[in-house]
C-alpha cells in the first residue's frame, strides 16, 4: 500500500479491530504484524527453541456489538451459543462440573451434593453474574476519558449513559457490583457460598490470567471481567476454533480495502517535537503515515519503539510503573488420546487457600509447587494453562526451568487424573520468556499491563491516558492495555476506532 | 505523599452520600464530593485514584530502591489489617497513618502524656465540663426498641436507661448484632454487618525492663530509644509474615513497632527501668488451634526470640511480660474480633460503603439510633472523626 | 552501654564544608546559617557592612561548597541536558558556560543553576537542591552516567573588582583572558583547578572549583594573595544582599519549585521569572516543558518577577507620622510582602533589601499583568511601629546593579 493515512502496529486482534473499522470508514489502512502469522495471541508461533505450538487460546468472545457492526458472520464467524461445561478437580477425588446457567439442573443437583444452601444460591449468582458482566461489558465500551477534564458532548453523555445504566440496577445490585470490584475472589465467593470446592472453583476462575492471589483484593473485578470474556465459568467455544476469529477478522479488514502485512517487525516509531511521521522497520524501510495506532503493549510501544528520550519524564517514569507480570506458562501436552480427562474446561483448582498459595510462590520469584492449572482437550491434544509460573524466577532462567514447568503440570495433572501420565507421548511448553520472545509481551504479560485496580477503567494504560492518546501527537494505543483490555473481547481496538473516527484524534 | 493526604483529608470529613440515592441530601452530598474533585488538579485526582486501589509495595516500588525503606514505609500500609504490602488497596492504609495532625503540623504523630489514655482522659474531662454524665461499669446489653424506635438501653445488670437518640460508639457487630433484635433490620443491612471484616491480626507485647536493648544498628543509648523501632527490613519480610498469617499462624518472624514510653514519660518507671510496648503483626484473631496460653507464650517467644535478632540483650534486662492477642483486645476493649479499627480497612469497608452500603451516614436503619465509632467513616485510628459527624448528623436529625 | 549522645551522631549532625577549618576560625560571632545540609557562614562579623563593601569595592571570598554538583558523561550527557534544559545545549563550546533554570513537562520552574561544558562529552551542573531523581529519570533510555560531586568537589566565590587581580597572582595561568561565563582549567599552590567566571553577586567575579582535599591549601593561598588588595572572607548574608541587587532569584524564596508546590498557582515559569532568554524555542528536538512553554510563549505570561524601588520620600512620609527616620532592615529579608495598585493587591516582594550601594530601599516583586511595565507606580506594605501602611513604589527593570566591569 503506498501512503496510508493510519498504520497500526500489530496483528493480534485488537489491532485488526481497529483496523476493520477504520477500513470500513473509508481509511487507508496499513497493518504491520512483527510475525509470520496474523491474530496475535490467538495464532500459534514457532518458539526460540524452534519448538511449533499452537494459539494460546482455546476461544474468545468478541463482542457482540463488533461482530454486528463489522459484519464478522458474513467472514464466517460462529460462536456457540451453549455453555461449555466447567470441570473442578475436587480434592479428594471426583469432580465438580458446572455449567454457567441458572437453570442447568445437572450443575444444581452437583451443587446441592456439597451444599443445598449454595443449590438454592446458584441462579441467583449466575444472575448477577451476568449483570454484573453485562454493566462491565457497557462500561469497556465506553472510552474513559481523561479526569477531570470531561469534556461534555464526548464525554459526558456516555460516561452519564453508564453512570445511569448502574444505577438501574437498583441500590443492591449497584452496591454489589461496586463491592465486588474491590474484594478479594476468597470475600466474594464466601459471601455467596460455604462450599469450598464451589467457591475455589469459581476464585480459579478469578486469578486466571493475572498476577494475584485468591486473597488479593480486586480479583472480584478479574471475576467478573474474565466472566464477560468468556461468556460464564467456562470459555464458550466458537467454530473453527480461535483460527476462526482471526480470519474473519482479517477478512473484514481486507474486505474494505484494507491491508496486513506480516513479517513486518516496527523497530521505531517516529517522532518530531512529539509529533508521529510514522515508523521504521528493522529492515530499515520508513513507512510515512501522519497516525499510528499501536496495538503492542504500552511499555513496548512506549519506551520500546518512541524511546523514553522523546517523551516528558514523568510520563516515562508512569510507564516504567505499569505493572506487567506477566505469571502464565502453557504445556502443551500430546496424548495417545487415553488421558482419561473429562470434557469441557478442566480446573485444577481444589481449595481456595491452595490457589493462594499457588500465588505466593510469584512474590519471591518461585514456580508454583502445587500449581493452579486450567485444561482443555481438543481430541489426543491437552492444553494446559500454567500458574503461577513467573516471568521474574530468582534463581535459574527459563531455559533450565522449562523441564520442571512440564513435570510439575504433568505431574500435577495425574495426581488428580491417574490415566494421564501414561498416556503422555510428548510435551512442549511456551514459558513467559517465550511470550516475550515470540509474541512481543513484555515480561510475558499477556493482558499488555496486569488488571489491577489501579490499572482498570480511567487508569489503564496510566491516569490522564485512558482515552488512546499519548504524549505523541497522532499516535494512540488500541491494544490490551487500555480500557476494555485483557481477553479477546475487541473493546480497545473498537473505542480507538470510534474515537478517531469522531474527529477526537 | 503530603500532598495526597491533604488532597484526601476534606474527603474524610465528608458524610458519604449514598450513590444510589435520589435523596436530596445524598444528591448534594454527591455534588459537594464532585466539586471537590473539581477542585483537585488532575494530578492530585489521579494521586488519590491511586493510593487507594493500589498495594503498598506497588507504590513504594515506583519510588524507591532501597529495601530497608520500603520495607518500613510498607509496614505502616498493613497496621491493623489482615492483608500484606502486596495485597491492593495497602497503599490507602498508609496514606491512612499518613494522616495524623498535631498542634496543625500536618501529618505528625505524638506521643500523648500518660499515654492515649491521656487523650481519652482529657476528651472525657471536656465531656463532662458540658455536662456529659459518664458512666463506667455499665456494658449496654440491649437497645430498646419501642415503636419502631430507640428508646433507651437495657444494661447487663438489669437496668433500664431512657433517651430520645441512642448512640453507639461499640464495634459494628454489637452494635447491630447483639445490642439490637434482627427483626428491627432489614434482612440486607443484617447480611452486610454480618459480612462486615473484623478479624484482628495484631498483638502487643509489653515488657518491663531492668535497661535498655541495646540494638545492633545504632549501639548504646541513643535518638531510636526516644523514637519509634520498626522491624520490617524488607517488604518481603513483611510479606512473609503476612504470609503465616492468612494460613491462620502467627508470623515466626513478625513486623513490629516498638517504642519505649517510659522515656516520653519519665514516671511510667522506676528510674532506669523502662517499659517497651512492641505492636506486632501478624497474630490472627483466629489462630489455627485458638489462643491458649501455650499459644500465647509461644508467640511472646517468637516476638523476644525476633527482638533478640536486633538487640542480642533483651533478654538480661526483660523483667516481666504482658501478651495480648487480639482475642485479648476483643475481652478488654469490647472490640468483636479484637480488630484495632473495628473493622478490616478494605477497599469494600470503606468511605461510603463502613459499615455498610447506604447506612454510612451514621444513621441505622432504626430511627433513633446512630453509630459512630472507628466502623463507620472515615474508620479507625485516635481521630475522633466518626464521633463528631456522627453528633453533627444527630444535631441535624434533632432540629 | 556506651553512652551515644544524639548530638554526636552522624545522622543528626549538619556537614562541614572542606573550609570548615578556616571558616570556623574566623565566624566569631557565630552565625551559622543551613545551606543543602551543611552548615555555612552567615557572616564573620555581626553587622554585614565590611563584608557587602568586600563584593562592591574589592574581593569578597565565598565558601559556595554546599551547592549541589553533578557530573554528566557519555555518550548522551548533552543529548540529556539538552532534553532537562530549555537552552540550546548542542551548541554549547568546551569551556562555555550557561546559567539556565529546568522545568517540568507543564513548564514550570523546577531548579536552576549553571550548566558547564567540561568536555565534548562531558558535563557540570549545579543545583540548589539535589535532582539525582529528576536527572535520572531524564536519562532513561540514554547513555550517561551521573555522579554527584557535591561533598567531593570544594567551591569557592571570589566576587569583587579586584577578584581578578588576586587570581592573577595565586593562580599559574592568568585569567584575564577568561570571558564571562567562561570556564578554563587552572592550577592554584600547585594543585588542579577549574575557574569559571561566574558568580551570584552581579560583580566581577570568579568560582575556583577544586577537589574537596586541595581546599585548605587554596583558601591559604587565595587569602595570602589578596591580602594587598582587601580579600574579606564573606559569609552568605552579604551575598544575599548583592544577589538582590544583581536581579538574581533564590529557590524557595523567590519561587516555588513546582516540586514543592501545594497547589498549581505556587509554581512559576521560566517567563515569569525574567528567564524568557534561556528559553530556546527554536531548538531542535523534545525537551521538557516545550509544549507549556511554547504555550506561554504564544500567549504571554500573567506574572512577572520585575524590580521594585520604593519612594524613599513616601518612606520618610510615613515614618515622619510617628516620629520616626525611616526604618530599612540591615539584612536582605525574604518574607512575602503585598504589593498594590490602588486597592487592589497585584503582586507581593519575596526579598527585599536595602541597597548600600544604590542608596536605595529595593525588593523582587512578582506582580500581575499589566503591573509589571518599568514606570508602573505601585505601593507596597510596610510596617511602622506595629501599624501596616503602604508606601508608594516604582517598577523597574532587573538588575538593580550593573557595574560596566561585570563583563569586561
Ligand atoms: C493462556 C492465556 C490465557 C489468558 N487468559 C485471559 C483471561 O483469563 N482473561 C483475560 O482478560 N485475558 C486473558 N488472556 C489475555 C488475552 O489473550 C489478551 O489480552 C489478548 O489476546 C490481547 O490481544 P491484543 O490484540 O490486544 O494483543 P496481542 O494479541 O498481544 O497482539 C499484539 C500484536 O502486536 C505484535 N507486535 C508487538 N510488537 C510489534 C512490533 N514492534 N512490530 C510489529 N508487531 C508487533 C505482536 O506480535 C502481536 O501480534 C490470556 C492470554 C493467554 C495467552
Ligand atoms: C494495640 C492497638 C494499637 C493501636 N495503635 C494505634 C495508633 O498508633 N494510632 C492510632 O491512631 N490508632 C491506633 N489504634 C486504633 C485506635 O485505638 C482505635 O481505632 C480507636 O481507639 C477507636 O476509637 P473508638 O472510639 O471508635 O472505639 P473504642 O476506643 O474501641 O471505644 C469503644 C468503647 O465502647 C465500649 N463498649 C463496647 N461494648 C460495650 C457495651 N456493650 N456496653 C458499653 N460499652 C461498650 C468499649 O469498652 C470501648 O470503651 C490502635 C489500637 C490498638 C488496639
Amino acid at each position: 500500500m503506498t501512503n496510508p493515512d493510519i498504520l497500526i502496529v500489530g496483528a493480534g486482534h485488537n489491532g485488526l479491530v481497529a483496523a476493520a473499522y477504520l477500513a470500513q470508514a473509508g481509511r487507508k489502512v496499513l497493518v504491520l504484524e512483527q510475525r509470520a502469522t496474523a491474530g496475535g495471541q490467538l495464532a500459534g508461533a514457532t518458539l526460540a527453541s524452534g519448538a511449533v505450538v499452537p494459539g494460546l487460546h482455546p476461544a474468545g468472545q468478541l463482542r457482540p456489538a463488533i461482530v454486528k457492526e463489522l459484519d464478522l458472520a458474513r467472514h464466517g464467524l460462529a460462536t456457540s451459543a451453549a455453555d461449555t461445561a466447567y470441570v473442578s478437580a475436587l480434592p479428594e477425588g471426583g469432580s465438580l462440573r458446572l455449567v454457567s446457567n441458572a437453570n442447568d439442573t445437572s450443575t444444581i443437583d452437583a451443587i446441592h451434593r456439597l451444599s443445598p444452601c449454595d443449590a438454592a444460591r446458584w441462579p441467583e449468582f449466575v444472575g448477577f453474574m451476568n449483570r454484573a458482566s453485562a454493566f462491565m461489558d457497557a462500561a469497556y465500551a465506553t472510552t474513559m476519558p481523561r479526569l477531570p477534564k470531561i469534556e461534555l458532548r464526548a464525554d459526558g453523555l456516555p460516561l452519564a449513559s453508564l453512570a445511569l445504566k448502574l444505577r438501574r440496577m437498583g441500590g443492591k445490585d449497584m452496591f454489589r457490583v461496586m463491592r465486588s470490584l474491590s474484594m478479594s475472589a476468597v470475600e466474594f465467593t464466601e459471601e455467596w457460598f460455604e462450599s469450598e470446592p464451589l467457591n475455589a472453583a469459581i476464585a480459579g476462575v478469578a486469578i486466571h490470567g493475572v498476577t494475584l492471589g485468591s486473597m488479593s483484593a480486586g480479583t472480584g473485578f478479574t471475576l467478573i471481567h474474565n466472566w464477560l470474556n468468556r461468556g460464564g465459568l467456562a470459555h464458550r467455544t466458537v467454530t473453527g476454533g480461535p483460527q476462526a476469529l482471526t480470519d474473519a477478522l482479517l477478512k473484514a479488514v481486507h474486505t474494505n480495502g484494507g491491508e496486513v502485512r506480516t513479517g513486518a517487525d516496527v523497530a521505531q516509531i517516529l517522532v518530531e517535537h512529539q509529533r508521529v511521521l510514522g515508523v521504521q522497520l528493522t529492515s530499515g524501510e520508513e513507512i510515512r503515515a501522519s497516525t499510528v495506532l499501536s496495538s503492542a503493549d504500552p511499555r513496548r510501544t512506549l519506551l520500546g519503539l518512541v524511546g523514553a528520550p522523546e517523551l516528558p519524564p514523568e510520563f516515562v517514569w508512569q510507564t516504567q510503573s505499569i505493572r506487567m507480570r506477566g505469571s502464565v506458562a502453557k504445556v502443551f501436552v500430546q496424548t495417545d488420546s487415553h488421558h482419561g480427562l473429562p470434557e469441557g474446561t478442566v480446573a485444577i483448582a481444589p481449595t481456595l487457600k491452595y490457589l493462594e498459595r499457588a500465588y505466593d510462590s510469584t512474590k519471591y520469584g518461585e514456580l508454583s509447587q502445587h500449581p493452579y492449572l486450567e485444561v482443555t482437550t481438543s481430541g489426543a491434544e491437552v492444553a494446559v494453562h500454567f500458574q503461577f509460573a513467573t516471568y521474574a524466577l530468582r534463581h535459574g532462567d527459563w531455559n533450565s526451568m522449562r523441564p520442571e514447568l512440564e513435570r510439575r503440570a504433568i505431574d500435577t495433572l495425574g495426581l488428580h487424573f491417574p490415566s494421564f501420565k501414561g498416556s503422555v507421548q510428548s510435551v512442549q511448553s511456551v514459558t513467559p520468556v517465550d511470550l516475550e520472545q515470540s509474541w512481543g509481551l513484555t515480561e510475558g504479560d499477556l493482558n499488555h499491563g496486569q488488571l489491577i485496580l489501579d490499572q482498570i477503567f480511567f487508569m489503564r494504560p496510566l491516569p490522564g491516558w485512558s482515552n488512546h492518546r499519548t504524549p505523541v501527537d497522532g499516535l494512540y494505543l488500541c491494544g490490551s492495555g487500555m480500557h476494555g483490555g485483557g481477553g479477546i473481547g475487541g473493546h480497545p481496538g473498537r473505542n480507538a476506532a470510534r474515537m478517531l473516527l469522531r474527529g477526537q484524534g | 505523599m503530603a500532598r495526597a493526604a491533604k488532597a484526601i483529608k476534606p474527603i474524610i470529613g465528608l458524610v458519604p452520600p449514598d450513590p444510589s440515592s435520589l435523596s436530596w441530601r445524598d444528591m448534594k452530598g454527591l455534588l459537594k464530593l464532585g466539586q471537590y474533585a473539581h477542585s483537585l488538579s488532575e494530578h492530585e485526582l489521579y494521586r488519590i485514584a491511586k493510593l487507594v486501589t493500589q498495594s503498598s509495595a506497588d507504590l513504594l516500588e515506583e519510588w524507591f530502591e532501597l529495601d530497608p525503606l520500603k520495607g518500613t514505609k510498607a509496614a505502616s500500609g498493613i497496621i491493623g489489617t489482615y492483608l500484606g504490602p502486596r495485597s491492593p488497596g495497602t497503599a490507602y492504609v498508609l496514606l491512612h497513618h499518613y494522616m495524623g495532625e498535631i498542634d496543625g503540623a500536618f501529618r505528625a504523630w505524638g506521643f500523648a502524656k500518660n499515654g492515649t489514655g491521656g487523650v481519652t482522659a482529657a476528651i472525657a474531662s471536656s465531656a463532662r465540663a458540658l455536662g456529659v454524665e459518664i458512666r463506667t461499669n455499665a456494658a449496654v446489653d440491649k437497645v430498646i426498641v419501642r415503636g419502631g424506635r430507640a428508646a433507651g438501653v437495657a444494661l447487663a445488670n438489669g437496668d433500664e436507661l431512657s433517651a430520645t437518640v441512642v448512640m453507639s460508639a461499640a464495634d459494628p457487630k454489637r452494635s447491630f448484632l447483639q445490642f439490637v433484635d434482627q427483626q428491627h433490620f432489614p434482612d440486607e443491612f443484617v447480611q452486610a454487618i454480618r459480612n462486615f471484616r473484623v478479624r484482628g491480626s495484631s498483638g502487643k507485647i509489653n515488657i518491663a525492663l531492668s535497661g535498655l536493648p541495646d540494638f545492633n544498628c545504632l549501639p548504646g543509648e541513643g535518638p531510636l530509644h526516644r523514637g519509634a523501632i520498626s522491624i520490617s527490613p524488607s517488604i518481603e519480610y513483611v510479606e512473609r509474615a503476612y504470609d503465616d498469617a492468612k494460613y491462620g499462624n502467627f508470623s515466626r518472624q513478625p513486623y513490629m513497632d516498638i517504642i519505649f514510653p517510659s522515656m516520653i514519660d519519665r514516671d511510667m518507671a522506676p528510674p532506669g527501668h523502662h517499659v517497651m510496648s512492641c505492636f506486632v503483626q501478624y497474630a490472627p484473631y483466629d489462630v489455627a488451634g485458638g489462643w491458649d496460653d501455650a499459644k500465647k507464650d509461644a508467640f511472646g517467644e517468637t516476638v523476644i526470640a525476633t527482638i533478640e535478632k536486633y538487640a542480642p540483650n533483651i533478654r538480661k534486662v526483660i523483667v516481666g511480660k504482658q501478651v495480648i492477642t487480639p482475642q485479648d483486645i476483643e475481652r478488654i476493649a469490647g472490640i468483636t474480633g479484637g480488630n484495632i479499627f473495628h473493622g478490616e480497612l478494605l477497599l469494600h469497608q470503606l468511605f461510603f460503603m463502613r459499615p455498610a452500603p447506604q447506612w454510612a451516614d451514621f444513621r441505622t436503619p432504626l430511627s433513633g439510633y446512630y453509630f459512630g465509632a472507628a466502623g463507620a467513616h472515615p474508620g479507625g485510628g485516635v481521630m475522633g472523626a466518626a464521633g463528631k459527624m456522627a453528633a453533627t448528623e444527630i444535631l441535624k436529625d434533632w432540629q | 552501654m556506651p553512652e551515644l549522645s544524639a548530638v554526636h551522631h552522624p545522622l543528626y549532625q549538619l556537614r562541614r564544608t572542606p573550609f570548615h577549618a578556616r571558616t570556623s576560625q574566623l565566624c566569631l560571632p557565630h552565625n551559622w546559617r543551613r545551606w543543602g545540609g551543611c552548615i555555612a557562614v552567615g557572616s564573620y562579623d555581626l553587622g554585614l557592612d565590611r563584608e557587602y563593601w568586600a563584593i562592591r569595592n574589592h574581593a569578597a571570598l565565598i565558601d559556595i561548597s554546599p551547592l549541589i554538583k553533578y557530573e554528566i558523561t557519555g555518550r548522551d550527557a548533552a543529548r540529556l541536558l539538552h532534553r532537562l534544559t530549555p537552552r540550546d545545549i548542542h551548541r554549547m563550546q568546551v569551556g562555555q558556560v550557561y546559567y539556565t533554570g529546568w522545568c517540568d513537562d507543564d513548564g514550570k520552574l523546577l531548579d536552576d543553576g549553571t550548566v558547564t561544558r567540561i568536555g565534548e562529552q562531558s558535563f557540570r551542573l549545579t543545583a540548589a537542591e539535589p535532582q539525582f531523581r529528576w536527572l535520572a529519570l531524564n536519562a532513561v533510555g540514554m547513555q550517561v552516567q551521573i555522579t554527584e560531586l557535591t561533598e567531593r568537589l570544594a567551591a569557592l566565590s571570589l566576587q569583587g573588582p579586584k577578584s581578578r587581580t588576586i587570581l592573577n597572582l595565586a593562580c599559574e595561568q592568568p585569567v584575564d583572558s577568561l570571558k564571562y561565563f567562561r570556564m578554563a582549567f587552572n592550577r592554584v599552590a600547585g594543585k588542579a583547578v577549574s575557574v569559571s567566571r561566574t558568580g551570584y553577586t552581579g560583580d566581577l567575579g570568579y568560582e575556583i572549583w577544586m577537589d574537596a582535599e586541595d581546599a585548605l591549601v587554596i583558601w591559604d593561598t587565595l587569602l595570602a594573595a589578596g591580602h594587598d588588595y582587601g580579600i574579606t572572607p564573606t559569609g552568605i548574608l552579604a551575598m544575599d544582599m548583592a544577589r538582590v541587587e544583581a536581579g538574581l532569584f533564590m529557590l524557595d524564596v523567590d519561587y516555588t519549585p513546582a516540586s514543592h508546590a501545594w497547589i498549581p498557582g505556587q509554581r512559576s515559569s521560566p517567563y515569569e521569572m525574567g528567564l524568557g532568554w534561556t528559553v530556546n524555542l527554536d531548538k531542535q528536538g523534545y525537551f521538557v516543558g516545550r509544549r507549556a512553554l511554547e504555550r506561554e510563549h504564544r500567549e504571554g505570561s500573567s506574572w512577572k518577577m520585575v524590580g521594585l524601588e520604593i519612594d524613599w520620600e513616601g518612606l520618610e512620609r510615613e515614618y515622619a507620622a510617628v516620629g520616626m527616620p525611616p526604618q530599612v532592615p540591615a539584612t536582605a529579608v525574604r518574607g512575602s510582602i503585598p504589593v498594590y495598585a490602588g486597592p487592589r493587591q497585584v503582586g507581593y516582594a519575596s526579598t527585599s533589601t536595602w541597597s548600600p550601594v544604590l542608596k536605595k530601599y529595593i525588593a523582587l516583586v512578582h506582580v500581575q499583568q499589566p503591573f509589571h511595565a518599568p514606570g508602573t507606580k505601585v505601593e507596597i506594605e510596610v510596617t511602622v511601629e506595629h501599624h501596616r501602611r503602604k508606601s508608594p513604589a516604582t517598577v523597574v527593570a532587573l538588575p538593580f546593579y550593573d557595574p560596566e566591569w561585570k563583563k569586561k
